[in-house]
């Protein structure tokens, strides 16, 4: 038995090596979600560990809009519009979700095909933006007003690069987690 | 009259000097910037949470800060430094299957880490970060594609990869299991009224 090979090829078409370099990170967490997330029941998807708390299906939706949000906003320096790439808006996953809420009604029911084609559009929009940034692009640090209004925050490109993968990989790492839960929870009630 | 200025966060990925590879300061710096967001995330954590167990069978935070170690130390180990057989015990003082993982079905965690505090993590945590500075510095962008063949193991199996997916690996084995300490607070502070 032999495992995967793991190696990373850096893609072709990007103009830096940083760029493509988290692009190719992105597809390899990608691919690895979604061999994780093989044959999940819609019922697993919204099933939520106590109210108040995120399913998974609410992750997945927000990785998604993260990807896009952090792409308008920190590489092209543009207002959000997560809608017009997505099919959902930008509070469509229902994060943060409130003490004692249940998961959002948009979500019930839906399917890992919902999701999957969510995670295919957020990073084909990703791709076309990183793909053109420049050396001088990665150094550009762009302000922005939170959406409280009431603390400004600076982030440079490349941290956003950086941070599409960390949010992705720890939204991951808590799906998987879910996973147990729901196992555990599973076996408890049999 | 004016409205006070709002504070300004700025967030940037500073990249290290010292590094041979600018592509190994680049993943260097990102393992640092979430090491700081992990190192935060634990700030005035007790001993009783460190080692509160969810349900049988299931990961404490202090095995998932302990993994995240030993997991540094073992790779750093086999994967740059290319050595047949990783120095885990002798990096940061815990041998590498004592993180406890993966943890069987319905056990309880290992009881060597019964009572240990933060700095005894952290400590676990910051031997492995200074090794993986001195092993990954020197690396070139050469090195970071000569792949690496490990040796066939008890169960028959064999692996490939490159350093650079190490690299891109040990970001998002620490941000995953950074979320999944985010999570297990939030568990924690919810004990009681939920399953299982």
């Amino acid at each position: 038995m032999n495992h995967p090979d793991q190696i990373l090829p850096v893609p072709d078409g990007y103009r830096t090596r940083d760029a493509a370099l988290f692009a190719a990170s992105l597809d390899d967490q990608s691919a690895l979600l979604a061999a994780d997330l093989e044959g999940i029941s819609a019922d697993e998807l919204g099933w939520q560990p106590a109210p108040g708390m995120n399913t998974i299906g609410m992750l997945l939706a927000h990785i998604a809009i993260v990807e896009v949000f952090w792409t308008q906003v920190g590489l092209e320096g543009r207002p959000q519009d997560v809608k017009t790439p997505l099919g959902i808006g930008i509070d469509d996953d229902g994060l943060p979700i409130k003490e004692g809420a249940a998961p959002p009604a948009n979500l019930a029911g839906r399917d890992l095909a919902f999701y999957l084609d969510l995670f295919a559009r957020a990073r084909a929009y990703f791709k076309r933006v990183a793909r053109a940034l420049s050396e001088e692009d990665l150094e550009v640090v762009r302000a922005r007003m939170r959406r409280d209004g009431s603390t400004s925050t600076s982030h440079q490109v490349r941290w956003v690069l950086y941070h599409q993968l960390e949010h992705f990989s720890g939204h991951y790492g808590q799906i998987l987690l879910l996973r147990h839960q729901y196992r555990a929870a599973r076996a408890a009630v049999r | 009259m004016n409205a006070p200025a709002a504070a300004v966060r700025r967030t940037v990925l500073q990249l290290p000097d010292g590094f041979r590879s600018a592509e190994a300061a680049l993943w260097f710096a990102s393992l640092e910037e979430q090491r700081g967001k992990l190192l935060k995330a634990v700030d005035g954590i007790g001993a009783a949470e460190l080692e509160w167990q969810p349900a049988p069978g299931m990961n404490t935070i202090g095995m998932l800060l302990a993994h995240v170690a030993v997991a540094e130390a073992h790779i750093v180990d086999v994967a740059f430094a290319r050595l047949p057989k990783s120095r885990v015990l002798e990096v940061i003082g815990l041998g590498p299957d004592d993180d406890g993982m993966p943890l069987p079905e319905d056990a309880a965690p290992p009881e060597h880490f019964t009572g240990k505090d933060l700095a005894y993590f952290a400590d676990l945590l910051s031997r492995a970060r200074a090794h993986a500075r001195t092993v990954i510095a020197p690396l070139t962008d050469d090195d970071l594609v000569r792949e690496v063949e490990r040796p066939r193991q008890p169960d028959g199996s064999t692996r490939v990869f490159d350093p650079r997916w190490m690299l891109y690996h040990l970001v998002e084995h620490e941000a995953g299991h950074h979320a999944q300490i985010l999570l297990l607070r939030h568990i924690y502070r919810k004990r009681g009224v939920m399953g299982p």
